[in-house]
């Protein structure tokens, strides 16, 4: 094997091997700044080697990994997200007391974990990847040792322990009846018309209820509000967008071969979570008085929007699907971002109240604020719309009517509690509590998503081109 | 029967004895009201603080040691026993394993998780406590 050969392999590598180098060097030398200044470099060395990579893809490695250019389309987006996450992540933890360079290394692995999710190609590294994401986001979740981070880690822990035994028992149905755990290979069997009993669909909804949690697709979704209000907000930010997007990528590659529309009731089950989540999530948020509780419903409902796509399979909903995740990771990353850097020492801003007259105070932030969640809402010239309109094509075009009926809904309702933010913003406001500054590194992160929501909205040209050629070159 | 009745009295004579000292004592003995006559312990001293006490068993250290000499075990001898079969490409990749195994080890010790109740800082912080409880 020589380096050409290891070089699709290195972006998922990169940010494991930083991960243990920091660990040494902590070992030795305790350095916030020298930490973050590490963890940033393996990431944005691990995005560089991105087009690099593409040249050798698609490759085969063994059975178990399959970097193909969508798999490192996903893995880019992940390192980016992460690269943003680490930037939030500066500032954030600077004011906090105790050991914060761990974060880091935790980043990493769990970056490393989603990053092996996009290229899995059998359950064995799907289920590797999963628990190196899970577990790293364990500690992550409880990173500040308060009752409410306490609170979010063990619901965490438990809830996705054991949505973790479903997928597992769903894999092994699987392999009973058809004694392989390639997704491929399941695929192709089931084509030729192997013989499948009650099992194969049994297996299939019990992993979709592995991948329903960690996309907190309603009814899975109890946990979401309770962990984004008590984990960090840098972790909130990862956990909504890198875990997530990770699964969707291994869910995609695993589903979408075994061609959903031709089993019945698989294809109901997941239009029935979609369309719930999309319902569910948008009426949920409308009353929450936490601005972290209403980005956690905000969220199921987006994954809802996306799942739908998993129903069609098309080229087309692949594209849409990953464009829109795009879109979502850039929109969720700095409406998040911009939570971290108002989190004040003691507690976080997170009441809506708490937001109160922010133009006033920090308008630059509250601008960032305001487009991100106008994006979230899917309004016109930002990320949201452009790729909101991409999902209803590629829906209409695989004629899910109700999914995308759904999907109108549930978009008209969040207009209204994402607005009602955006007025508290602008609200007039008597005492003002003292304005902080913004360590630069948050500021960066959230200045380039706002260019980039700005300029996926406006012109989506060229990423769509470069979406169509990378699911061309897989096909 | 007729070789029990020498225990019949043993067991008699020795009740008679417990019963009589106890009767004998109440009756002729001293009493005290002392502050810490009702405690549990009777030493006479008052306890000072509740004996529910956190001990640090930090079980998270035993996993990881756990993980790190236990599981490599487990891992590198199922190395060991394919190690012709997987050759140079087995070799690299126990390698591997075991560097990260081991960086997570000058980690934990370099943390202090080696020194069982002994590090400097510890040992500081041990004494004051001890001195405020009058034990150690």
């Amino acid at each position: 094997m020589t380096f050409r050969d290891l070089l699709p392999l290195l972006p998922l590598m990169l940010p494991a091997l930083t991960a243990v180098a920091i660990l040494l060097l902590l070992a030795f030398h305790r350095s916030h700044r020298l930490t973050a200044w590490l963890a940033a470099g393996g990431l944005a060395a691990a995005l560089l080697l991105i087009p690099f990579a593409c040249e050798g893809a698609p490759r085969r490695f063994g059975a178990l990994l399959v970097v193909d250019g969508c798999a490192l389309f996903y893995t880019g987006i992940i390192m980016a997200a992460a690269l943003a996450v680490a930037a939030f992540s500066y500032g954030y933890l600077a004011r906090r007391r105790g050991h914060v360079e761990e974060f880091y290394v935790l980043l990493l692995l769990a970056t490393t974990g989603g990053a092996v999710l996009t290229a899995s190609s059998h359950f064995a590294t799907f289920f590797l990847g999963l628990e190196v994401l899970t577990v790293a986001l364990y500690t992550l979740i409880a990173y500040e040792r308060g009752a409410f981070g306490i609170e979010a880690g063990v619901k965490y822990l438990v809830l996705a322990a054991v949505s973790t035994a479903a997928l597992l028992f769903g894999v092994a149905l699987i392999y009973a009846e058809l004694g392989t755990m390639e997704f491929s290979k399941i695929a192709s069997l089931l084509d030729a018309g192997a013989p499948v009993s009650l099992l194969m669909p049994a297996g299939v909804a019990l992993i979709l209820v592995g991948v329903g949690f960690k996309l907190a697709l309603t009814p899975f979704h109890l946990w979401a509000p309770d962990v984004y209000q008590g984990a960090p907000a840098p972790t909130a930010a990862f956990l909504s967008t890198v875990s997530k997007g990770a699964v969707f990528a291994a869910a995609m590659r695993y589903l979408v071969p075994l061609d959903l529309p031709s089993h019945r009731s698989l294809w109901l089950a997941v239009a029935a979570l979609a369309v719930v989540s999309m319902l569910a999530g948008n009426l949920l948020a409308l009353r929450q008085g936490n601005i972290r509780r209403v980005l956690a419903y905000s969220s199921i409902a987006h994954m809802g929007y996306l799942a739908a796509m998993l129903l069609t399979g098309s080229p087309l909903a692949t594209a849409a699907a990953m464009f829109y995740l795009l879109a979502y990771f850039v929109t969720s990353l700095g409406a998040w971002g911009v939570i971290a850097a108002l989190s004040e020492k003691e507690g976080d801003a997170e009441r809506i109240e708490d937001y109160r007259g922010l133009a006033g105070r920090h308008p630059w932030l509250a601008g960032a604020l305001t487009l991100m969640l106008l994006s979230l809402a899917g309004m016109p010239l930002t990320a949201g719309f452009i790729s909101k309109f991409f999902l209803l094509t590629a829906g209409v075009e695989g004629r899910l009517w109700a999914p995308m009926a759904a999907l109108l809904l549930g978009s008209a309702i969040g207009i209204f509690y994402y607005v009602r933010i955006i007025a508290m913003l602008f609200a007039p406001q008597e005492d003002a509590p003292p304005v902080r500054a913004t360590h630069w590194a948050a500021g960066a992160a959230i200045g380039a998503l706002v260019l980039l929501l700005i300029a996926l909205g406006v012109y989506p040209a060229p990423v769509l081109a470069i979406i169509q050629s990378l699911i061309a070159a897989s096909s | 029967m007729a070789t029990l009745w020498p225990l019949a009295v043993y067991l008699g004579a020795t009740l008679a004895i417990v019963a009589g000292i106890v009767t004998l004592s109440y009756l002729l003995g001293e009493r005290h009201e002392g502050k810490a006559r009702g405690e549990p312990y009777e030493s006479g001293i008052l306890q000072t603080t509740s004996a529910r006490l956190r001990v640090s068993a930090k079980f998270y250290l035993v996993a990881m040691f756990f993980v790190i000499f236990d599981v490599e075990t487990a891992f590198v001898l199922a190395w060991a026993v394919s190690f012709r079969a997987t050759g140079w490409a087995g070799y690299a990749a126990a390698m591997i394993f075991i560097g990260i195994l081991l960086v997570a080890l000058v980690y934990l010790w370099r943390a202090g998780a080696l020194d069982w109740g002994t590090s400097p800082n510890r040992k500081r912080s041990c004494n004051e406590t001890g001195k405020q409880n009058g034990s150690t």
